[in-house]
C-alpha cells in the first residue's frame, strides 16, 4: 500500500516534476534570499541556466555553517507572519541551526510523513505511541502529524519514564512503536524484566525507528527483542526533519520521496557528483519547501542510491541506511573506511568487546593502520594461540570485508585514552604532519 | 585438592609490563611461588602462580589488568632421570593432550607444572595416583 500514487509513478513523470520544481525553488531562492544572490553572481550563474536536472551540479552547495551563518532566521524566505513553526538543532558545538516551516512547508511534511506510517503498514485502524521527544527537536511532532494525517490514534508519550511508557503501551495496546533504536531496546529490556514471555502483553506490530546511526545488527536485536517489523526512517531538520525515506517491507533501503527532496552522492572531497550506486556523501535539495529552500544541503552523511524497482512497486530511488559521516572518513592506501565500517567489524568478531582504537599512520609512503583492541577478561586466555586467532580473525575480517590491511594489537584494558570519559576512537598521526 | 590455581596475565610488549604487574603483587603483600612468561611478537601471557590468587585478582581487577585463573597440577620431582618422561608416557598412553608444561622450584627438589584440558583434570588425577606419582596439594 502507498499513500501517495506518485510514490509508483513513472521515473519520467517524476523527473518532469523535479525539473519544473527545481527550477521554482533556483528562482526562488536567487530572488529573495541575499546570500544565494551573491553566491550565483560571483559564478555567472542565472536562474535560467538551469535547464535540465543535470544542470543541478552547477548550483552551489550548503552547508551547516552557512546556516549558523546566518542565526537564527537569515536564509528564510518569508516574512516572519507566514511562518508557522520553528525547530532546532541540539546545537552542542555552537549555535544550534534553526529552520522554520509555512503551514505549506507543514502540509509537505505531514504528506512526507503518511507515506512513512504507511510504509510501515500503519493506517488509521492503529495505536501509535511516540517516544520520540517533543520540542525543539524534529523527531516528537513530526511522528506526530504524521499519525494524526494518516488517521491513526496517537499517544504522544515523548521520551523518558520507561516504565510508565511500557505501562501506556500494554494499556493502551499500541500497535505501532515510533522511537529511536537505542531508547526501544532499553524499553525491551525493562519490558523482559517482568519474565521471558513479556511478548504476550503488547500488540505491536511494527516499528519506525530513526535519528540515529543503525547497524544492520541493531536493526536485528530490536525487532526481535520486540517482535515486530523494522522500518527505519531518515531524515534532518535542514531539509525537513524525519519522512525524507523509509523502508518498505521488501528490503532495508530506504525509498526517499523525490517529489519533494532531489537526491545526490557526491565525493566529500571534491564535489564531483558520483554515478548511481557508488557511496558518498548524500546531498539533497529540499524541491517543495517555502520557508527555508536550500539547495544542494551538505548532509554529512554518507550511503549510496539505486534507482533499481522494488518489489513493493515504488518507483522511487532507495537509499543504503547511513554508514558514516563524511567528515569521519579515513583514506587508508586510497581505500576510504569509515570507522562505524570498522567498528561494526569488530562487533561483529566473537568474544571481542567494543573498546577499540584506530590509529592511523605513515610510515614512509605507505599508509598504516592500527586498531587496538583492548582484552577483556572475556577473550582472555591462557594460552598464546587462542589469543591471536582473535588477532587473526579480526584482521581477515577487516581485510575480506573492507578491503584493508589493519594490524590488530591486543592492549590492556582501559589503556585507551579517553577525553572526559568518552573513548577516543580515531587517532589520525598523519594529519599532524601536515 | 591437587588443583592449583594459576593466574594468567595479560602483559603487552613494552617496557614496563611486568614490572607493573609485579609491583602490585608485591605492594599488597602477594608472594609470587612461581613466574613464567611466555610471549609472541606482540604480547605476552604472564602465568604466575601466588599464595592468595583471589585476593591477587582483585588488586590486578581494579588496576585494569586482564587476567584469567586457571587450574594446574604440580608433580614432586624426583631425583632419578626419567621422572618427567614417565608422567608424560603415562598421559599420552591414556590419550591425554597436555597444553603446557614448566617447572619450578620449591623447598624441596622442585616440580612439573602440567596444563591440561579442564575436563579432563580429574581423569588425570586419577591415573597418576594409581600410578604412585608424587603429585602435590600445595607448592
Amino acid at each position: 500500500m502507498t499513500w501517495n500514487k506518485i510514490e509508483s509513478a513513472r521515473r519520467e513523470d517524476i523527473e518532469k516534476v523535479q525539473l519544473s520544481r527545481l527550477k521554482d525553488t533556483v528562482e526562488r531562492v536567487y530572488s529573495l534570499t541575499p546570500f544565494y544572490k551573491e553566491k550565483f553572481d560571483e559564478i555567472g550563474l542565472k536562474p535560467e541556466d538551469i535547464t535540465s536536472l543535470d544542470d543541478i551540479s552547477k548550483l552551489p552547495f550548503t552547508t551547516k555553517k552557512d546556516l549558523r551563518a546566518h542565526y537564527p532566521f537569515g536564509l528564510f524566505t518569508v516574512p516572519m507572519n507566514e511562518v508557522v513553526r520553528v525547530h532546532s538543532s541540539s546545537g552542542t558545538t555552537g549555535k544550534p541551526t534553526v529552520v522554520g516551516y509555512t503551514k505549506a512547508d507543514m502540509d509537505i511534511w505531514d504528506e512526507v510523513m503518511a507515506r512513512v506510517f504507511t510504509m510501515a503498514g500503519a493506517t488509521s485502524e492503529d495505536i501509535v505511541h511516540n517516544g520520540y521527544g517533543y520540542g525543539l527537536f524534529t523527531g516528537g511532532l513530526g511522528f506526530h502529524n504524521g499519525a494524526e494525517k494518516i488517521g491513526a490514534t496517537i499517544i504522544p508519550a515523548s521520551g523518558g519514564m520507561t516504565d510508565r511508557q511500557l505501562m501506556l503501551m500494554r494499556d493502551f495496546g499500541a500497535t505501532i512503536l515510533a522511537a529511536t533504536p537505542s531508547f526501544s531496546l532499553h524499553m525491551a529490556e525493562v519490558a523482559k524484566k517482568t519474565g521471558s514471555n513479556y511478548l504476550k502483553d503488547y500488540k505491536l506490530k511494527a516499528g519506525i525507528f530513526g535519528a540515529e546511526p543503525t547497524s544492520s545488527g541493531l536493526k536485528k536485536e530490536v525487532s526481535e527483542a520486540w517482535g515486530i517489523d523494522y522500518h527505519e526512517v531518515y531524515g534532518l531538520s535542514e531539509i525537513i526533519g524525519p519522512g525524507i525515506g523509509c523502508n518498505c517491507k521488501e528490503s532495508e533501503l530506504l525509498h526517499v520521496f523525490e517529489d519533494h527532496f532531489y537526491f545526490e552522492i557526491i565525493d566529500s572531497q571534491t564535489g564531483e557528483v558520483k554515478p548511481e550506486g557508488e557511496r558518498g556523501e548524500l546531498v539533497i535539495t529540499p524541491l517543495t519547501k517555502q520557508a527555508l529552500p536550500l539547495l544542494r544541503y551538505r548532509t554529512g552523511d554518507i550511503t549510496s542510491i539505486t534507482k533499481e524497482p522494488c518489489k513493493c512497486g515504488r518507483t522511487m530511488l532507495r537509499m543504503e541506511s547511513i554508514i558514516g559521516r563524511a567528515d569521519d572518513m579515513l583514506i587508508i592506501s586510497g581505500v576510504n573506511v569509515y570507522p562505524s565500517q570498522i567498528e561494526h567489524v569488530i562487533a561483529n568478531t566473537e568474544g571481542v568487546t567494543l573498546n577499540y582504537q584506530i590509529i592511523a599512520e605513515k610510515k614512509g609512503h605507505l599508509d598504516k593502520l592500527e586498531i587496538h583492541v583492548e582484552v577483556s577478561d572475556d577473550i582472555m586466555s591462557d594460552s598464546l594461540g587462542e589469543m591471536a586467532i582473535i588477532k587473526k580473525n579480526i584482521q581477515s575480517a577487516l581485510l575480506n570485508n573492507l578491503y584493508i590491511n589493519a594490524n590488530v594489537i591486543l592492549v590492556q584494558p582501559r589503556s585507551l585514552a579517553r577525553s572526559e570519559g568518552k573513548a577516543i576512537r580515531i587517532i589520525d598521526k598523519r594529519k599532524e604532519n601536515v | 585438592m591437587y588443583r592449583i590455581k594459576q593466574l594468567s596475565i595479560f602483559v603487552e610488549n613494552k617496557t614496563g609490563q611486568i614490572t607493573d604487574v609485579t609491583t602490585i603483587l608485591s605492594q599488597n603483600n602477594l608472594s609470587i611461588k612461581s613466574i613464567n612468561l611466555i610471549d609472541s611478537n606482540d604480547f605476552g601471557i604472564l602465568r604466575v602462580i601466588v599464595d592468595d590468587e583471589q585476593k591477587a585478582k582483585k588488586v590486578l581487577d581494579n588496576a585494569g589488568i586482564s587476567l584469567k585463573i586457571s587450574d594446574v597440577f604440580a608433580v614432586a620431582i624426583d631425583d632419578h632421570i626419567g621422572s618427567f618422561n614417565e608422567v608424560v608416557t603415562l598421559l599420552s598412553s591414556k590419550n591425554i593432550n597436555i597444553e603446557y608444561t614448566y617447572t619450578i622450584s620449591n623447598n624441596h627438589n622442585g616440580a612439573f607444572i602440567f596444563k591440561v584440558n579442564p575436563n579432563n583434570f580429574n581423569q588425570v588425577i586419577d591415573i597418576l595416583q594409581k600410578n604412585n606419582i608424587n603429585i602435590l596439594k600445595e607448592i
